[in-house]
């Protein structure tokens, strides 16, 4: 099937550095960002947001503003109400927190819409808005996890704080003899500051009311399919009312998944307003209103046996959550990704989200990314403690391909993996010997080179276990001239997907890369795709087209084999050319191929459709794993406790690679974000719950100055995909983190440990390991808030009398998944103490047998074949007409149950 | 990010710009380059009636010579600043400071007046006035005055200046040929604001030091004289200077203050030793040389 691409002659596209075809209109400024929309009649709007963390609104007054001239409408939740909106996350699960789309009586956070003022201009818009007066009775906010876990309801009508919850606590009992008994126990604690995503561009929003309920959406996404299908899931549209469109969007990183509430208000007041209607969010919204990122704390103990040999971990994770997340989240991927690379035998783990008054938290590249800094970075320290090399420790535990298959801890099956083989090209490119060498020299003058190195793989092009994880389409054709035109469900912030698909085209095809011209960003064309989230498009939307394009070739070959008749063997396609082997007289040039298939259907082969057209939908395996190893070398100057980068060499297997260009620009932007977030990034709140960094004066961003110019070794070992790629968005921002910090560590070694990582390692607390005091006043900021020790409340179990009348019959039940909430009924049939029953939800009925009942507790297993093969164990205690309890599943952990009787 | 609404002004004159400034009443602001304004203006932080546009002013504009010193006017552009020959002869250590502030694109907007009206106490120009010794030269239809730098600044962001003046000129006094210059700036990135830094200059005859100007930035309110490390170096002799032993003296000066990128105690800690490293550096070249 592959002869022509494989043909001598053929141009390989794939793997050349094809200047991109976005770059000529966004260099010069001919991007089409939603900004750049302008519509006849449209209004804009601003939003008036609160400035207390917590409190009660008493009263807005909107009369000075509503008379200012130009205004046309301000709305609050009442006015917005009239249009029902149900808010979901990501994967199309509710958002359980109660969020509104403005407030609704209560602000939970700085920042919380309360009105959207509706002017002829944004400027006018603001000055009404600035006279909009919101009288809140505040109360003192949830800051911090510590606060959450010990002060009042973040939300009044919740049960506590914790917004998600899995693992179990349990497991630590069982870990905690095989710790024991370890020769070796490292533990490491990382409190990852709170990033503000700051894409380039922030959100937008541009709605178009038209017609009979139709509306036209442009929108600042990361997929207009996703957007679109999002907006009508929530607001309860026919999708084909529905058209959203994102030529141009200058950054997503997670923040831009789904249309979040100011998005969602803007297509809800141009519903009511029934007029088009523009928001632009300015940099101090971004800053301090978008969903912010990260705002971890953590804390890792690892066993080793005397040669540095992993045997048993434990982890307690917890997230600040925020007051009104994009999808409740208690990280569950950091788990269930942190050991598959590595031989681990035990693992277990507590992690929980928390909600508090600060802004809520949205996915940002590489969302579970803490695995790779907690993990990597205890190694380097274990390394210390134990007396070996951190390579050698590496090397130790790593799963290498000779040892695979291999399936994780937790579950998780790795077939083709390269973490170790990307660590031996790393080393073997780097002279550590002499670096060491030159360290010991260095350090004898006062200066402190450091060297650091991690290791980690990545879940890429996820597909088909989480509602929005699927394929992507390609619908391809050969116009009548000739020329190429794909279109695709792909969707690019900066991705290049434009050039890698064309690329994959050109050469599959046989065509010109110029030749080719690719349609994506909009809901009208494509199919279904979530775009830019997981690392998924260069593998998914790549495969596609590699096939569709291997069709469409095909097709070309049946029409000029017929007309030249030939055999289809004996047809290549070169550079536009369609050639019959043995009779060169025959070459025919794509177009006039073209020509006869559209207009001349009387010479095409007997039953051939007409025209020149391809279609596919590609559906790859679950999942395409990445691996990388990388290597940062910095000088700390013990003075002042500044960190340079003197060098990075980034060894990445991403399979096949498409274009070098495009993959060393992702990782070399995930780097950028690595090291804002290890030396600068921050967004700090005080204790009132305002954010500290509303301007880039103040929160800052890693500039040119501050990322060097990395160095690549690409690996490329083909993945099981169509084509053979491997997912490469988030990598650099997963693996960049431990890599820097690790090298901080290392030349911060002859003064002491980083015995616990808070971040960003400012000059200042880089100081405070150099001189072991607390310069930074970080400890005393600590120690002066809430204790952070305080244990979790958790709800306690008080005894209550057997389920009165038995617990046979339906019962409406409600499993806590790391993916959101899932309802269903569940029936039991009791005899004796012998429980049988089924389980039953929208995706369809389950029956279980061979469960027990024991006094008012009832045990059951269910083996379930989605998202992937685990058995589910429910331990539920029944108390009357209501029952709770926990459900254990495999690898994702303990989830919360709890039901009443039907 | 709007800016609220306002009246603009673009007087021809300095007496124009000061009586517009007279009848505003303390609602007008003086804007040049806009680097800092415009942001402020956007944010809503500020918000005069009457933005008081001084571009289109001659006067107050270029760099020439006066008797005993060099005078610059506010709306010279940074960057034009940077260039000029008569600056990089007479005042290396103003040349040296301004090559700090901000980035090569807000240079060629921003101005000299500006950065030294605002009195950001953590930025570069601020402490260069105060530290070379120059004067503001203010007018208002009241008439004018001459203040010295080290009086201007009373608090962040806050000077004498009355809501009816306009800084006209900044005069800095001539150190003689020769003289060294003292510059150290700690920033999280290339063109931040400082954590910590210092800037002066040192008159040195026969290996005594006989006059020092030095003045910290990043370290209180206001930007900072050293006034007891130039008291410990005046007079002294080059080979017997006690650089530690200075720099406390100049750290005990100061007044620094925690925020979130630092806290005053690594600012004290770090300002000791930048100051005791450039003052060890710029003496080893001249004892070198």
């Amino acid at each position: 099937m592959n002869i022509h691409a494989k043909s001598v002659g053929a141009v390989r596209y794939v793997g050349s550095r094809q200047p991109r075809k976005e770059d000529g209109r966004l260099l010069t400024g001919r991007g089409q960002f939603t900004d750049d929309i302008r519509l006849p009649g449209m209004l804009h709007i601003a939003y008036v947001r609160s400035a207390a963390a917590r409190g009660r609104i008493v009263s807005i007054d909107m009369d000075a503003a509503r008379e200012m001239p130009g205004v046309h409408a301000i709305y609050t939740q009442a006015d917005l109400a009239a249009v029902p909106v149900a808010m979901q996350t990501f994967f199309f699960t509710p958002i359980e927190a109660p969020v509104t789309l403005l407030a609704d009586g209560r602000v939970a956070c700085v920042g919380d819409p309360i009105a959207m003022v509706i002017a002829d201009s944004r400027a006018l818009a603001e000055d009404a808005a600035s006279l909009v007066e919101v009288v809140i009775e505040e109360e003192t906010p949830v800051v911090t996890i510590a606060d959450a876990k010990t002060g009042p309801l973040v939300h009044p009508d919740r049960d506590d704080n914790i917004s998600a919850e899995m693992g179990d606590e349990d497991t630590r009992e069982a870990i905690q003899p095989l710790l024991d008994g370890c020769a070796h126990v490292v533990s490491t604690r990382i409190r990852h500051q709170r990033i503000a995503q700051s894409p380039m561009e922030g959100r937008a929003c541009v709605a178009s009311p038209e017609g009979a309920g139709e509306m036209t959406v442009w929108i600042g996404c990361q997929s207009p399919h996703l957007a679109a299908r999002y907006i009508a899931l929530v607001l309860g549209l026919p999708a084909e009312a529905l058209r959203v469109i994102a030529k141009d969007v200058g950054g997503g990183f997670g923040l831009k998944n789904i249309p979040w509430r100011e998005e969602v208000a803007v297509i809800v007041a141009a519903k009511l307003l029934g007029r088009p209607l523009k928001w632009i969010e300015d940099r101090f919204e971004a800053l301090t209103a978008s969903s912010h990122a990260r705002d971890q704390d953590v804390s890792l103990t690892v066993g080793f046996d005397g040669e540095g040999h992993l045997q048993a971990a434990w982890c307690d994770y917890a997230c600040n959550n925020g007051a009104w997340p994009m999808g409740e989240d208690a990280n569950i991927a950091v788990h269930m990704f942190m050991w598959p690379a590595y031989k681990l035998p035990a693992y277990g783990f507590v992690t929980r989200g928390w909600y508090t008054n600060t802004m809520g938290l949205g996915a940002y590249r590489g969302p579970w990314a803490m695995e790779s800094l907690v993990r990597e970075t205890l190694l380097d320290k274990a390394a210390r403690k134990i007396g070996i090399d951190p390579v050698e420790l590496r090397r130790r535990n790593l799963v290498y391909l000779t040892d695979q298959p291999h399936t994780s801890t937790l579950g998780i099956p790795v077939t083709d993996i390269t973490p170790g083989e990307c660590l031996e090209k790393l080393v073997a490119s780097i002279d550590l010997a002499a670096f060491r060498k030159e360290q010991v020299e260095a350090r004898k003058q006062g200066r402190y080179l450091g060297i650091g190195i991690a290791t980690y793989i990545e879940p890429t092009g996820a597909a088909g276990s989480m509602a929005p994880m699927t394929g992507e389409t390609v619908h391809l054709r050969i116009e009548p001239t000739g020329k190429v035109v794909a279109m695709l469900s792909t969707h690019s912030q900066g991705h290049g997907t434009a050039t890698t698909m064309a690329q994959v085209i050109a050469q599959q095809l046989g065509v010109a890369y110029e030749d080719v011209a690719v349609y994506e960003g909009d809901s009208a064309i494509g199919a279904f795709s979530p775009g830019a989230a997981g690392s998924r498009q260069g593998v998914i939307a790549g495969g596609a087209t590699w096939r569709a394009a291997e069709m469409l070739a095909d097709k070309v070959k049946v029409v000029a084999a017929h007309l030249s008749n030939a055999s289809v063997e004996a047809i290549t396609i070169q550079g536009g050319m369609v050639h019959v082997a043995g009779a060169p007289e025959m070459t025919r040039s794509l177009r006039e191929i073209a020509e006869i298939a559209y207009g001349e259907p009387g010479r095409l082969p007997e039953g051939a459709a007409t025209g020149l057209e391809a279609q596919y939908r590609y559906q790859p395996p679950p999942m395409t794993m990445t691996s990388a190893a990388h290597c940062c070398m910095v000088e700390v100057d013990a003075e002042t406790g500044f960190v340079k980068i003197l060098r990075w060499i980034s060894s990445e297997d991403c399979g096949t690679v498409i274009n070098p260009g495009v993959v060393e620009g992702q990782i070399a932007g995930g780097l950028a974000q690595a090291i804002g977030q290890v030396l600068l990034e921050d967004m700090p709140y005080d204790a009132r719950g305002n954010p500290l960094a509303p301007t880039f004066k103040d929160y800052l961003m890693p500039a040119i100055s501050d990322v060097p110019d990395f160095e690549y070794l690409h690996a490329s070992t083909p993945s099981q995909t169509i084509g053979g790629m491997r997912g490469v968005g988030e990598g650099g921002c997963i693996i960049g983190p431990p890599t820097l910090v690790n090298a901080i560590a290392d030349a911060l070694s002859p003064f002491g440990e980083i015995e616990e990582l808070v971040l960003p390692l400012t000059p200042a607390r880089v100081l405070d390991v150099i001189e072991g005091r607390d310069i930074s006043g970080t400890r005393a900021h600590l120690e002066g808030g809430a204790s952070a020790a305080v244990e979790a409340v958790l709800p306690v179990e008080v005894a209550a009398p057997a389920a009165a009348g038995g617990i046979d019959g339906d019962w409406n039940m409600i499993l806590k998944t790391p993916m959101g909430p899932q309802v269903m009924v569940a029936h039991f049939d009791t005899d004796g103490s012998a429980v049988s029953g089924y389980l039953e939800a929208p995706e369809g009925r389950q029956d279980f047998a061979g469960g027990t009942l024991s006094g008012r507790q009832v045990k059951f297993e269910m083996k379930v074949e989605k998202p992937m093969k685990i058995t589910l164990k429910y331990d539920l205690l029944f108390d009357g007409d209501s029952m709770s309890g926990k459900c254990k599943m495999g690898m994702f952990g303990s989830a919360k149950v709890s039901g009443e009787r039907a | 990010m709007k800016p609220a609404p306002f009246d603009y002004v673009r007087p021809g004159s300095v007496e124009e710009a000061c009586r517009i400034l007279s009848e505003a009443g303390g609602g007008a602001t003086v804007i040049a380059g806009g680097q800092t304004l415009m942001p402020l203006l956007n944010l809503r932080m500020s918000q005069p009636f009457v933005l008081v546009d001084i571009n289109g002013i001659a006067q107050l504009k270029g760099v020439t010579r006066v008797e005993g010193g060099t005078r610059v006017g506010p709306a010279t552009r940074q960057a034009d600043a940077l260039g000029d020959k008569t600056l990089a002869r007479h005042l290396p250590a103003f040349i040296t400071a301004l090559g700090h502030v901000g980035h090569y694109q807000t240079r060629n907007r921003g101005t000299i007046g500006g950065s030294v009206a605002l009195g950001e106490p953590a930025a570069e120009m601020p402490a260069t006035a105060v530290a070379l010794g120059a004067h503001i030269e203010i007018a208002s239809i009241r008439g004018s005055r001459m203040v010295p730098a080290d009086a201007f600044y009373i608090g962040p962001y806050m000077t004498v200046l009355e809501p009816d003046e306009l800084v006209t000129g900044i005069v800095y006094p001539d150190w003689p040929d020769g003289h060294l210059v003292l510059f150290r700036e700690v920033a999280q990135r290339p063109g931040d604001f400082a954590l910590v830094g210092l800037v002066g200059a040192l008159e040195v005859e026969g290996g005594v030091i006989r006059r020092a100007g030095i003045a910290w930035f990043g370290m209180g309110p206001t930007p900072i004289r050293a006034r007891q490390a130039e008291a410990a170096l005046t007079g002294a002799s080059l080979t017997g200077i006690d650089a530690p032993g200075v720099a406390r003296a100049a750290v005990a000066d100061t007044a620094p203050f925690d925020d979130h990128h630092a806290s005053a105690e690594y600012r004290r800690t770090v300002g000791a030793r930048i100051f005791a490293r450039c003052l060890r550096e710029t003496l080893d070249i001249r004892s070198a040389a």
